[in-house]
């Protein structure tokens, strides 16, 4: 199986894999935090090793990973399991490019696993802000991991990312207009694009890092160069990385309120207006995590009134995700449930972040842990409440089994009730003065109370996850499967087998109109369907992905430890590999036949 | 619901002896306002929207009663929908016009004057303490001594990585460079004795990189400044 | 190629426009990078680096190498071997001419002192010009895999086709950028 697994390029599998490392590192990202809300539980404490060095290496690590490494693939994977379903596709367009793409995420995210094991963790946080993450304030190999785990993986998404687009705008069923399509396909659609640009952004910030790093420049230095242009082009990609992680979150929140509303998505068109505009001026606020550098009051100001901008599209879709409920008929499955539970915390962290976008308040926000309330909420109500409720919503789909309804109330009840118990008061002892990414307080500072209720509640979400993991366990054991549509869905994905199957959409459903396949079930009819379609893209079985993917990390390797014979020999492996590749091509036994359509 | 009722009672109950809403210069007091304007307007939204959650959530919830019910097919509603486009524009015009007025002034700059009226001290950021040097020369560690009621103009250097000089109840923080220069002002501050920190991380000891203020009547800070340095 | 071919050749051809639109990015901040730091205000003056004679020459080389490519397209087109053989050697040759002016260039730099420590101004010099050297090495790379298949006997005359159009655009791009270079990092400068 898990040779089966490592050549696949089916576009299930590949997304299975992506959600099960993304769960891995989750676990392992969460055993950080649990480490930081121990050692923050009360003032001066002295829990563990957590002082200091372990600690500025723990808070990196929770980041890097929870950012990079779980939302990321839980992302990509759920967009890889379910927009070729929604939009008919029976592949992503380029498969051999998906499982590279997958490979290249999995080996970027083992090296900079492998650098906790042999005692070489990063301790840049996870923005690496230089000059302290130049060789001379970080010298070892612990920032090498950072920049090289991230610079594989990134290049990776940016792959993925560009094929996620393409099989939007190629592989849509017939009569699957952009306007009939469902807003997940529309949200991961922008968020591609916001995916080339971003990572691409950050893949020439990290080479430049690495140049300083190992070959002695002085871009980011004090000296010769410029500290803030690591600023700026770490937060070109970071501010849009942030709607990379939320607007997918919409698009799946979108479907599920529609579908357990039993009603449509209320003012479909303006959805998707505001879903582009938030990826557009995503590009346009970058600054305001710069609003203490001194770029001067015009860029101060000029910042803070795009980032007030970026709520009025993001209002929107709260009001509309509202006014989709209102007269429909609800029904609170776990999905709906994480749906519901994203509604109020996301609002009460987009209304920090208009606070924090009042420039000359953010000078006593900044670098709080106001701040990291704030980026909490945001992210966790939509990314991961998001992937939650995915997950919970699309597992038929994904192994053709239906998870258990009263673990997932379980699951979703003690996760908000920590979520919310562990960031709520990291508002005030933000503004009591507490900086991130200390590992202590005194007594004097009055927030130790608050600070044991973080914990509280940190220990809380973990107690949840728990319950997540009894609930797969449970069904599984159980193996009840189910049919093509538990949910009374609304797309095109429940017209398939649950799990999906190898081979889909034979014979493609033929779409007239939005939500289709819910009219069609009104209505009592069954979806038209044609035989008449493009060519499905083309597979094979090959290992050739992993060991491309893997001769990058031997390059890294190299050069993290300046082996230069081992970069070397692993070029050189790579080489091969792609020569290799060009001559067995997938494509080769297929063109030059006679066209049967012809 | 009820947990997140009683999580706002805690802000409001906290409020009253929360730091950084305690301001002790009028540098941090125009701060202090912006968070309590942008709070109390913000507050307009999140009522809102829990209203219409909470009332929508329990007013349209599945029961038995409406198990065959089918809801109505509305694709839209333009009115409802220019409404809630045009109302939060019109909210943060209201939040963006006192934001734009005390970031204008407040704004770290680029070198100034020395000549410029008020107190100027040169704060040296390094791993991990702070030097403050005054006018006439003299330089301490991590001790920082300011006349009242002053316009006091800092000048930010760092010789190492990038640091950040916060006194919360003084004023917001402005970070310190390495090869560049940042003037930042704090006006009128209040006598008493007061926390500051690193608030950049910037390495191992970043948790332990603080300093303690003391604003003190002007006659004393004439004398402090002749004292041979502790 | 039949319609098969002709979908497959689209889902490629966009996906492929859309990596360029990638690497267009990445050149951009490094130009960008270039823009921030020179003239810098420690080392060297580029007019001292900078000689006007070499760059001449490899330009030369490698945007006669655009026009060689479109001889190797013409002959794709009309199936007409020479031209592509032709084409595709001249385009070769080319390359090579400007990959060892281009060593050339930063073997003579290194000795007059001009490494990419020295000043600000070189390393983003060297980050930019550099990248985009290792773009044309492997260029050369990819050409010479074309040869492979073009006297492969099995493979089909379609998808040969397919990859060798895919290739111009590659090289069509990195001239481009050649161009870029020219005017924003040369020219100023000579």
């Amino acid at each position: 199986m898990i040779w089966k697994y490592l050549r696949t390029m089916n576009h299930r599998r590949i997304g299975i894999m992506y959600i099960l490392f993304g769960i891995i590192y989750f676990f392992r990202a969460g055993l950080d935090a649990l480490f930081i809300r121990a050692q923050l539980a009360i003032p001066n404490n002295d829990f563990w090793v957590f002082q200091g060095e372990k600690y500025n290496e723990v808070f990196t690590t929770h980041g890097t990973l929870m950012i990079f490494f779980v939302a990321m693939p839980l992302l990509l994977g759920l967009m890889n399991i379910a927009v070729p379903l929604q939009i008919g596709a029976r592949d992503l367009a380029f498969p051999f490019l998906n499982a590279l793409g997958f490979w290249l995420f999995f080996a970027g995210s083992l090296f900079f696993n492998i650098a906790f094991f042999i005692n070489m963790t990063p301790e840049v946080g996870w923005t690496g802000y230089t000059p302290l993450s130049r060789a001379e304030y970080t010298p070892g190999a612990g920032t090498e991991f950072y920049v090289f785990g991230l610079q594989i993986s990134g290049l990776g998404t940016i792959f993925t990312a560009l094929n996620l687009i393409v099989t939007i705008m190629r592989h849509r069923a017939p009569g699957m207009k952009y306007t009939r399509m469902p807003l997940f396909a529309w949200a991961t659609l922008i968020t591609s694009f916001l995916i080339l640009i971003a990572f691409t952004v950050l893949a020439i910030a990290l080479y430049l890092l690495m140049f300083d790093r190992l070959f002695g420049t002085g871009f980011f230095s004090g000296e010769e160069g410029d500290p803030i242009f690591w600023q700026h082009l770490f937060w070109i990609f970071g501010h849009p990385e942030v709607y990379i992680l939320a607007l997918p979150a919409f698009g799946i929140f979108s479907d599920i309120i529609a579908t357990f509303s039993r009603k449509r998505i209320f003012g479909y068109p303006v959805m998707v207006v505001s879903i582009t505009l938030i990826g557009f001026l995503g590009f346009m606020v970058w600054s305001h995590h710069m609003f203490t550098v001194g770029l001067g009051p015009m860029a101060n100001t000029f910042f803070a009134i795009t980032t007030m901008a970026i709520a009025v599209p993001t209002g929107i879709k709260v009001f509309n995700w509202l006014f989709t409920m209102r007269g429909g008929v609800i029904h609170f499955t776990t999905p709906m449930l994480f749906a519901l539970g994203f509604i109020p915390s996301f609002v009460m962290g987009g209304v920090t972040g208009v606070m924090l976008s009042v420039s000359a308040a953010d000078f006593q926000f900044h670098d709080t842990h106001f701040v990291v309330a704030h980026f909490h909420y945001v992210i966790i109500a939509s990314t991961i409440l998001g992937v939650f409720a995915g997950l919970y919503y699309w597992y038929p789909k994904i192994t053709g089994y239906i998870l258990d309804e009263k673990l997932g109330k379980w699951h979703f009840w003690t996760f908000l009730i920590g979520f919310h118990l562990t960031f709520f008061p990291m508002h005030i002892t933000g503004l009591e003065g507490m900086p991130r990414r200390v590992y202590t307080y005194t007594q004097a500072d009055g927030i130790f109370l608050l600070n044991a209720a973080s914990t509280v509640g940190a220990f809380l979400m973990g107690i949840s996850m728990l319950f997540a993991v009894w609930n797969v366990y449970i069904t599984h054991k159980k193996g009840e499967k189910v049919g093509n549509d538990p949910w009374n869905g609304r797309t095109l994905e429940w017209t398939e087998a649950s799990p999906a199957p190898e081979h889909t959409f034979e014979p493609m459903p033929i779409v007239d109109e939005i939500d289709a396949f819910w009219f069609a079930k009104i209505e009592n009819r069954s979806l038209a369907t044609t035989l008449a379609v493009r060519i499905k893209p083309l597979e094979q079985e090959t290992i050739q992905p992993f060991f491309i993917a893997m001769a990058l990390l031997v390059i890294c390797t190299g050069l993290t430890f300046t082996w230069y014979w081992l970069t070397i020999a692993g070029a050189v492996l790579l080489f091969s590999l792609l020569i290799v590749r060009s001559f067995t091509d997938e494509r080769e036994s297929f063109y030059g036949k006679e066209d049967p359509y012809e | 619901m009820k947990k997140i009722v009683w999580l706002f009672m805690l802000i409001f109950l906290a409020g009253c002896n929360i730091t950084v809403l305690q301001p002790k210069s009028e540098t941090a007091s125009e701060q202090a306002f912006l968070i309590n304007f942008s709070f109390w307007l913000m507050m307009i939204v999140v009522v809102t929207v829990f209203t219409l959650f909470i009332r929508f959530v329990y007013k349209y919830r599945f029961t038995e009663k409406r198990k065959d019910d089918l809801p109505e097919d509305v694709k839209g509603n333009r009115k409802l929908e220019i409404t809630w486009i045009v109302l939060p524009i019109l909210l943060l015009i209201v939040l963006a016009v006192p934001t734009i007025a005390i970031t204008y002034e407040q704004s770290a700059k680029a070198p100034q004057d020395r000549k410029k009226n008020g107190v100027h001290i040169d704060v040296i950021g390094k791993q991990f303490s702070w030097t403050f040097q005054y006018e006439n020369g003299k330089k301490e560690m991590n001790r920082l001594v300011i006349p009242e009621g002053e316009p006091i103009i800092f000048h930010l250097t760092s010789e190492d990585v990038i640091h950040s000089f916060w006194a919360p109840k003084l004023g917001g923080k402005v970070d310190v460079m390495p090869g560049k220069e940042i003037t930042y002002e704090i006006k009128k501050p209040e006598k008493g004795s007061y926390q500051g920190k690193c608030a950049e991380y910037c390495g191992l000891a970043h948790a332990n990189m603080t300093f303690k203020t003391k604003v003190v009547a002007k006659e004393d800070y004439q004398e402090y400044l002749i004292q041979e340095s502790q | 190629m039949n319609s098969q071919e002709a979908a497959l050749f689209q889902d490629k051809k966009i996906g492929f426009f859309i990596y360029l639109g990638v690497e267009a990015i990445m050149f951009a901040v490094l130009f960008a990078t270039y823009f921030i730091f020179t003239p810098a205000a420690k080392g060297p003056y580029p007019t001292e680096v900078f000689e006007a004679r070499t760059v001449l020459l490899s330009s030369f080389f490698l945007l006669s190498s655009s026009g060689t490519l479109l001889i190797a397209e013409k002959g794709i087109e009309k199936k007409n071997q020479t031209k592509v053989i032709v084409g595709l050697g001249a385009t070769l040759l080319c390359a090579f001419a400007f990959l060892g002016l281009e060593i050339h260039e930063f073997y003579t730099f290194v000795q007059e002192g001009y490494g990419i420590t020295t000043s600000i101004f070189l390393a983003s010099f060297y980050v930019l010009v550099g990248l985009h050297a290792a773009h044309v090495a492997f260029g050369i790379g990819w050409m010479i895999v074309l040869f492979l298949h073009y006297y492969r006997p099995k493979v089909s005359y379609s998808l040969y086709m397919e990859k060798q159009i895919i290739f111009s655009y590659y090289w069509h791009f990195v001239d481009v950028v050649w161009v870029f270079i020219i005017l924003l990092v040369y020219l100023p400068y000579l």
